[in-house]
């Protein structure tokens, strides 16, 4: 008896402990605002905070559109990124649900200030995934990045986000960074992050409405286009494609991509290779005058997809001649590319410093504090090998075959 | 069996010694009732009476007999002078042809003979009488197992009468130390129960306890054998079934020679099992008429429906409503488009298909079979489609519903669907309450609730907790055959440690 009574008391309690809790932070689906993008611009006052948010009548797959845009671009000035949002709520109808968001865009002009407040409450927000990747707007604001209308998929950010994943797997002059990856660079001392650069291509206004994509050849697009190379958090420059190239091998972040070399010997034409495999190992060194050098070895193997000479590819002499000449010209254009960063922008990119830090500790203590301006004269030697794996379909190039008849 | 021992607490009265004083009794102790037969007859020149219930005996073998000897009798004329006693003698020895006869000298006896189907032969002048076994019900026949069916396998299932089924059981096992203990139960019915095990595999201790549950089961009647299930059951409150039942023959006698006890109930196709373990509900007898790989295979997937039947609108009413970054985002957006101008919340969206999906199926059993068809394309129209082409429901809370329904469906045993029925619906109220976490603390009080659950003192879920190595051969798969001759360890009853061991074995 006395323990039925207990029973009850106890399930009594439970009871209540279930009811007079509420709902605590039960949502449901349709009082959500999805936010697939955040663009963060400067403003003299703070922030100009941009957010793409998903209209859900639009995407549903089988109801015919109504015609009204996917997505739809509020944007809202704030003393931070958190005020700006409350602020955003005057407008948006619904609760503003940050954790699917797919990229968050800055603009360029609050990249070259420093971004180090933005990363602080991207971090520090709980509702953010952490999975999103980060681009910069390159010469104009985030603002108008995200307020263009992009074909094939129906949510601009889902496009960026896509365009990023895809090219950075088959192309590797983009960056696929993301919140975590930037920090880690930043924090570590060492090295200096990149950001994967995404500019308006044509007319910015026109690219605001949907009817433009029913044109065959939109006339603006939203366009990836280098990484943006900073100082600490600060964005202090862009990199060609050749050089953005170079960085993603660098921080072996190629899976592959496309080369060409020129033909071996005479005759003009190209031989197209794509890389299959990349993989970049920095040597710290002493050098000749006791400071620290470099030693990079670039590992490589590729695929030969495009042959315009007349080179008798069963040969084995001719893939040793395409290999030594693809790793001249890799060495070339890593040793150049480097110099180049070096010089213009003092900024190591690369983490080197990093391998300094891991290698030579000791070594490392004494150019801690002035790292970025001592890799500015850092010696480093660059070392390609090349394994050209196969050959394609067909064996002989066929303007060799041509020719021979 | 002894279908004349009495255990009922009719009058002891001793049968009277004249026929009518007789006639009289059986008529006060049973009423005056219409279907009960008093047939004068004459053997060995001394008058008699032959006392059956109509419909429920058949007295023709002994009426039969009764008139040969008399035309015998009249040939032996002369014979005279034969004492009652003789007589009766003469006439349980050599007379009748009845396989089952003995003298009888109560009333009550008497009684019980009769309401069993017997027939009650008095001679005049006598204390005593004779009863003869004469059943003769009219039963159905031996037919296919409706709520049990299999592809391949047997097909019969048990019937009304105990008689068959011990006799369907016997037959399948045709080994001496199969055995039957009887008994009577219900004041009121007086029915007969069997219980039914293999000498030397059931475990003694499970079989005096079910012997002592049943003896103190204290029924004014049993019609079916449910009746009997919620009385020896360990727990009252569990929504877990703890007492198997199958309305198969080669289920049951697997069950026996698995070292498992059998209850028969008279008038019930459905017979008992103890002890029950959680495992057995997701046991098919085709899993093992079946290739026992491809037997395993979908006893994973029954317990994996049944995981699905239980927790999937609970799942997805809490991921929808509090973990929405959960949700890969090309899913969350369709779910949102989906839910878009749906008036409720999705808890309330859920009990309203789930309650509506109950009620279907309730109307659906009881509906005669050409209209219960009529019931579930209006079910289906109502809910599948109108409700989401009106808005009201989302196209995901009908799947939702949908695999919930089929997947308990899916379940070999109707009882532990029921299990999955009932706690769905807490399972709901949590989730919607406190989100994934709710679901798994619900989960975590089932898992210790299971593990704490008995079956005639066997552990509910043995071979998992108690993990017991050697009975994986047939928990979650079935090794073939070459590989697992014996299948299961036997079941003994868990020595209690508050109570000291009951000194035998």
């Amino acid at each position: 008896m006395k323990e039925r009574l207990r029973g009850l008391m106890l399930a009594g309690l439970l009871l209540h402990a279930s009811l007079l809790t509420g709902c605590w932070n039960r949502r449901e689906l349709n009082d959500l605002a999805v936010v697939v993008a955040l663009g963060v611009d400067l403003e003299e006052t703070g922030y100009l905070v941009t957010a793409q948010v998903v209209n859900p009548n639009e995407v549903r797959s089988q109801r015919s559109s109504s015609g009204s845009a996917s997505v739809v671009t509020y944007t809202e000035k704030g003393v931070s990124i958190p005020d700006a949002l409350q602020r955003m709520l005057g407008k948006v109808p619904r609760q503003l649900y940050l954790s699917h968001l797919r990229v968050m865009v800055f603009g360029e002009s609050l990249a070259r200030k420093g971004l180090i407040d933005v990363l602080d409450y991207a971090a520090r927000e709980h509702d953010l995934r952490n999975d999103f990747y980060m681009l910069v707007a390159k010469g104009s604001k985030a603002r108008d990045v995200l307020s263009v209308v992009t074909p094939f998929e129906k949510i601009p950010a889902e496009s960026l986000f896509s365009s990023i994943m895809v090219s950075n797997k088959k192309w590797a002059a983009t960056g696929r960074i993301k919140l975590q990856h930037f920090i880690t660079v930043l924090d570590r001392g060492g090295s200096n992050p990149v950001l994967s650069g995404v500019r308006v291509e044509g007319d910015k206004k026109k690219g605001r409405n949907n009817d433009f994509l029913r044109e065959i050849r939109p006339e603006t697009m939203l366009k990836h286009e280098g990484l943006a190379v900073f100082r600490k958090d600060k964005l202090v420059g862009w990199l060609g494609e050749d050089d953005s190239k170079t960085v993603n091998y660098m921080i072996n972040n190629v899976s592959g991509t496309t080369g060409f070399v020129p033909c071996p010997g005479r005759g003009k034409g190209s031989i197209g290779v794509s890389i299959m495999q990349s993989k970049t190992s920095i040597k710290a060194v002493k050098g000749e005058d006791g400071k620290p050098a470099f030693k990079v070895r670039h590992v490589l193997e590729a695929n030969v997809d495009d042959v315009q000479c007349e080179l008798d590819l069963s040969d084995p002499g001719s893939i040793t001649l395409i290999e030594k000449e693809l790793e001249d010209l890799a060495r070339g254009n890593t040793a150049s590319n480097i110099r180049e960063v070096q010089r213009k922008f003092a900024s190591d990119i690369y983490g080197f410093g990093e391998a300094l830090h891991r290698q030579m500790p000791k070594e490392w203590a004494k150019y801690k504090s002035e790292w970025d301006s001592y890799f500015k004269t850092a010696k480093i030697e660059v070392n390609v090998e090349v394994a050209l794996r196969k050959v394609g379909s067909i064996l002989q190039p066929l303007k060799k075959d041509m020719e021979g008849q | 069996m002894n279908a004349y021992e009495s255990k009922g607490n009719d009058p002891d009265l001793r049968l009277p010694e004249s026929l009518n004083e007789f006639q009289e009794a059986i008529i006060e102790l049973m009423g005056d009732s219409s279907d009960i037969v008093y047939r004068e007859v004459q053997f060995a020149g001394i008058g008699g009476l032959v006392v059956y219930v109509e419909g429920l005996a058949d007295p023709s073998g002994i009426l039969d007999s009764l008139m040969e000897a008399k035309n015998e009798d009249r040939t032996r004329e002369g014979e005279n002078g034969v004492s009652p006693g003789q007589a009766l003698r003469e006439l349980k020895i050599n007379t009748l042809s009845e396989g089952r006869i003995m003298e009888i000298d109560s009333l009550g006896a008497a009684s019980v003979c009769l309401l069993a189907g017997g027939t009650v032969v008095y001679l005049d002048g006598l204390a005593k009488a004779l009863a003869a076994g004469t059943q003769n019900l009219k039963q159905r026949a031996v037919q296919e197992a409706t709520s049990q069916s299999v592809v391949r396998g047997p097909r019969e299932g048990f019937t009304e009468s105990i008689s068959d089924n011990t006799a369907l059981i016997r037959r399948r096992i045709q080994n001496p130390s199969l055995r039957m203990r009887y008994f009577r139960m219900g004041e009121e019915t007086r029915t007969s129960v069997v219980v039914m095990y293999m000498n030397g595999k059931a475990d003694p201790n499970i079989l005096r306890e079910l012997y002592d549950k049943l003896e103190k089961a204290d029924l004014p009647s049993i019609l079916e054998s449910n009746y009997i299930e919620e009385m020896i059951q360990d727990q009252r409150y569990s929504p877990f079934p703890t007492v198997y039942n199958s309305e198969r023959p080669d289920v049951i006698s697997s069950a026996l020679l698995e070292g498992r006890i059998a209850i028969l109930v008279d008038g019930s196709p459905f017979v008992l099992v103890v002890p029950a373990l959680f495992m057995h509900y997701f046991q098919s007898s085709e899993d093992y008429y079946q290739r026992g790989d491809f037997a395993s295979l979908v006893r994973l997937l029954r317990y994996f429906c049944f995981a699905i039947a239980l927790l999937t609108p609970s799942f997805y009413i809490a991921i929808t409503t509090y973990h929405q970054e959960m949700i890969p985002p090309n899913l969350l957006l369709s779910l949102i488009g989906q839910r878009e101008g749906i008036p409720f919340p999705a808890f309330i969206e859920a009990l309203i298909m789930e309650i509506t999906f109950e009620i279907l199926r309730e109307a659906g059993i009881r509906l005669p079979k050409s209209i219960g068809q009529s019931v579930s394309i209006v079910g289906t129209l109502v809910i599948g489609q109108a409700a989401v082409e009106a808005g009201l429901i989302s196209a995901a809370m009908v799947i939702v519903v949908s695999i919930t329904a089929i997947s308990n469906f899916a379940l070999p045993a109707f009882n532990v669907g029921i299990s999955a029925r009932l706690l769905r619906f807490p399972f709901m109220v949590l989730s919607a309450l406190f989100g994934l976490y709710g679901i798994i603390v619900l989960l975590i009080m089932l898992g210790l609730h299971l593990c704490k659950l008995e079956s005639m003192g066997v552990p509910y879920m043995t071979s998992f907790a108690p993990f017991r190595l050697s009975d994986q051969k047939d928990a979650l798969v079935r090794l073939m055959r070459p590989f697992a001759r014996k299948y299961f360890g036997s079941l003994k009853k868990q020595p209690d440690p508050a109570r000291p061991s009951e000194g035998s074995s």
